[in-house]
């Protein structure tokens, strides 16, 4: 404030200026609080609507296509056309549940309870997922310097427990992440989502092996795989958000879309450099699961982590691998469709 | 069904559709709208909260220098300025804010205010019950470790269990606050204690110390547990009670010791409670202990035990703290009389 009051009367003026302002904002609030009230009959009318609209259409299409095999080629015509429109439904929907609140998966309902996390505006479920890009290549970079230096200059169980803790909570919170940018529109799915699930499980796993020779023997070569890792994702996030940037410039990708620790199809146009990073990022994976077994051949072998790590890890490299080779295959065929016609 | 039929049920599919689009465009518009409103309420409250702040300030040096008359008017304006922030926190409790540091490192800064009355006290409902079932929950993985499996993995699975339910309440917790909850200080501080704690035993490497150690803990566990499932069956039932007289604000929320309003009727809880604090500290001494022996070798022991003292002495003196005021309170009304 730029007026200062010192003496009392002064003060008794300030009162009154701010007991004006004062009346106003409770006549805002008021008014606001009976908006919120119609705003909230109007959310509760659309997901009903909604949900009632899915069902109906269910049903029809159910009955459309019982119709179709007792009738003549005319009438075919007319059941493809509202079989066609019937299809588009779906993606409309989906829009307009966007900015609905909704319940949430059994996930978030188990970490944070049945609050609602719909943005219910596009200028901040646009900031949400910028700060989700953001939140993933700071960490990133974080955990590279981390396993740097647990790698090459401090060699203690506890810093190397502090990388470990880093690493659950940093997967845990992505896990949380995405199930509010799912909720908020964004279509990332399948292997890429589970991925993070199986990532926090074997971060956990790590952070229960005890110190022993065998935790010294796979040390290294876990530090070493985490640096590679990150870095390669690092390069990862960089290049696809650029990408994603133009793509959504030009109107061929979703608003919501993000960025993936693997491949996707849209990533063809410029960043199929990643994919020898990204394989060999998948075979270090391999690798890590074979020591790991080999490791439980050996007489000094106790800890279940052994194994257990050793399974994840492989989980992990299976995921990894198909998902990718399944993108590029698919690329081909269709090449080869394009050339054959 | 025929296909005159199909068509019929298209058109009124297709009408409906017309219908909702209409509706969905007008909840936009009202949305916005709303959101306008929000931002114009929220600085407008900004602003009165920072020229309450100067005006407190300044009604401060005044009362200093002025004679009996005037210092009367000034503890009167004092009054009022303190319900003033009241009522403006209650109402922000309606407007979405940003998050705090340990939301928004885990959730971001998603809204997580919710903004009817119904869906808070959904909510509020929703936490009391978790911890009731997680209550429950633990109490028998506890038993079952104790008494039934001796396995390193089932002892980890608890661990990561205890982590886990310790991490979600002071998530829950912290958006409880934001919704208007006025839990606070070290009841709140707790749970984070706790998650560390469970954090650094579930890193704890399987051996001799460990093993010392374990039953211990595990028994002190089911002590926990039952004594906390105790408190929240008590505890929500008076606190129904007294929002029901509106003696308690409507968010109100049971915690893991004890407050003032526990006087009426729940006394019978402190002696469980005071057992509990002791217990953490007879934990704390025995790790301490295991810590000096000589082939102590894991450093989670000596932390262990700096962690059960740190939750001993929050709760002891706490608790101590709300005895205390309590006491004297009494004595000043048998003076009044």
């Amino acid at each position: 404030m730029l007026f200062n009051p010192t003496g009392l009367t002064e003060c008794l003026q300030e009162w009154e200026d701010l007991e004006k302002d004062y009346q106003q904002i409770q006549d805002t609030h008021r008014h606001y609080k009976h908006k919120l009230e119609e705003v909230s009959k109007l959310q509760e009318s659309c997901s009903s609507s909604i949900a009632r609209q899915r069902k109906k259409l269910k049903d029809l299409s159910e009955s459309l296509e019982e119709c179709k095999g007792a009738v003549n080629p005319e009438d075919v015509n007319k059941i493809d056309d509202i079989q066609e429109s019937i299809k588009e439904r779906p993606n409309v929907f989906f829009e307009m549940e966007a900015f609905l609140p909704k319940k949430n998966g059994l996930y978030l309902s188990l970490v944070l309870g049945n609050v609602n996390v719909t943005l219910l505006n596009k200028q901040s479920k646009f900031a949400y997922k910028d700060e989700y890009e953001k939140f993933k290549l700071y960490l990133t970079v974080l955990l590279l310097f981390f396993s740097f230096t647990c790698r090459f200059l401090v060699s203690y169980r506890v810093v190397d427990a502090l990388f470990n803790f880093l690493l659950v909570w940093y997967y845990c919170t992505l896990t949380i992440r995405e199930s509010i940018l799912i909720n908020n529109g964004s279509k990332i799915k399948g292997w890429w989502v589970f991925q993070h699930y199986v990532s926090t499980f074997l971060s956990g796993v790590m952070l229960t092996w005890p110190d022993g020779e065998l935790y010294q023997m796979f040390r290294n070569q876990f530090l070493s795989y985490s640096m590679y890792i990150n870095f390669v994702q690092f390069f990862q996030y960089y290049y696809q958000s650029g990408c994603l940037y133009r793509l959504r410039a030009l109107g061929e990708r979703h608003n919501m879309d993000l960025t993936v620790e693997g491949f996707q199809s849209w990533m063809w146009r410029g960043l199929t450099f990643l994919l020898p990073f990204l394989f060999l990022g998948h075979f270090f994976q391999l690798y890590n699961g074979i020591t790991l077994f080999q490791m439980t051949q050996l007489p000094e072998w106790k800890e279940w982590q052994v194994l257990m790590c050793g399974s994840t890890f492989l989980v992990l490299f299976m995921g990894n691998f198909f998902t990718t080779l399944g993108v590029v295959y698919h690329k081909y065929m269709d090449q080869d469709k394009a050339k054959g016609l | 069904m025929s296909l005159e039929r199909c068509q019929s049920e298209w058109t009124e599919i297709e009408q409906e559709y017309q219908q909702l689009q209409e509706t969905h465009k007008v909840y936009r518009q009202k949305l916005e709208e709303l959101t306008n409103l929000q931002a114009i309420c929220s600085s407008a409250i900004s602003k009165q909260r920072k020229g309450l702040k100067d005006l407190k300030q300044s009604l401060y040096k005044c009362k200093k220098s002025c004679n009996g008359k005037d210092s009367e008017v000034i503890n009167d304006l004092q009054v009022q300025i303190k319900e003033r922030q009241n009522v403006f926190f209650d109402m922000e409790a309606y407007l979405p804010k940003r998050n705090g540091l340990y939301l928004n490192l885990v959730l971001g800064n998603v809204n997580v205010t919710l903004l009817s009355n119904q869906a808070k006290f959904a909510y509020k409902d929703e936490y009391e019950k978790f911890k009731l079932y997680m209550t429950i929950i633990l109490m028998f993985g506890a038993v079952t470790c104790l008494f039934l499996l001796n396995y390193r993995v089932t002892d980890e699975i608890f661990n990561f269990l205890l982590v886990w339910y310790y991490c979600t309440l002071t998530i829950r917790e912290s958006i409880l606050r934001s919704n208007g909850s006025r839990i606070k200080g070290w009841w709140v501080s707790h749970h984070y204690v706790s998650t560390f704690l469970s954090g650094v035993m579930l890193t704890w490497p399987e051996g001799p110390m460990y093993q010392m150690f374990r039953s211990q803990f595990l028994a002190f566990s089911i002590y926990q547990s039952c004594v906390q499932f105790l408190q929240y069956y008590y505890q929500s039932g008076c606190l129904y009670r007294l929002r029901a007289l509106g003696e308690r604000n409507q968010l109100d929320l049971t915690v893991e010791g004890f407050q003032s309003w526990m006087w009426r009727g729940l006394t019978f809880l402190l002696p469980f409670l005071f057992f509990g604090h002791f217990w953490q500290l007879y934990n704390a001494v025995t790790l301490f202990r295991l810590s000096a022996l000589d082939d102590c070798k894991e450093w989670q022991v000596f932390m262990l035990a700096l962690t059960f003292l740190v939750l001993f002495l929050g709760n002891f003196l706490t608790t101590l703290k709300v005895v205390h005021q309590k006491l004297l309170k009494n004595k000043d009304k048998v003076k009044n009389n």
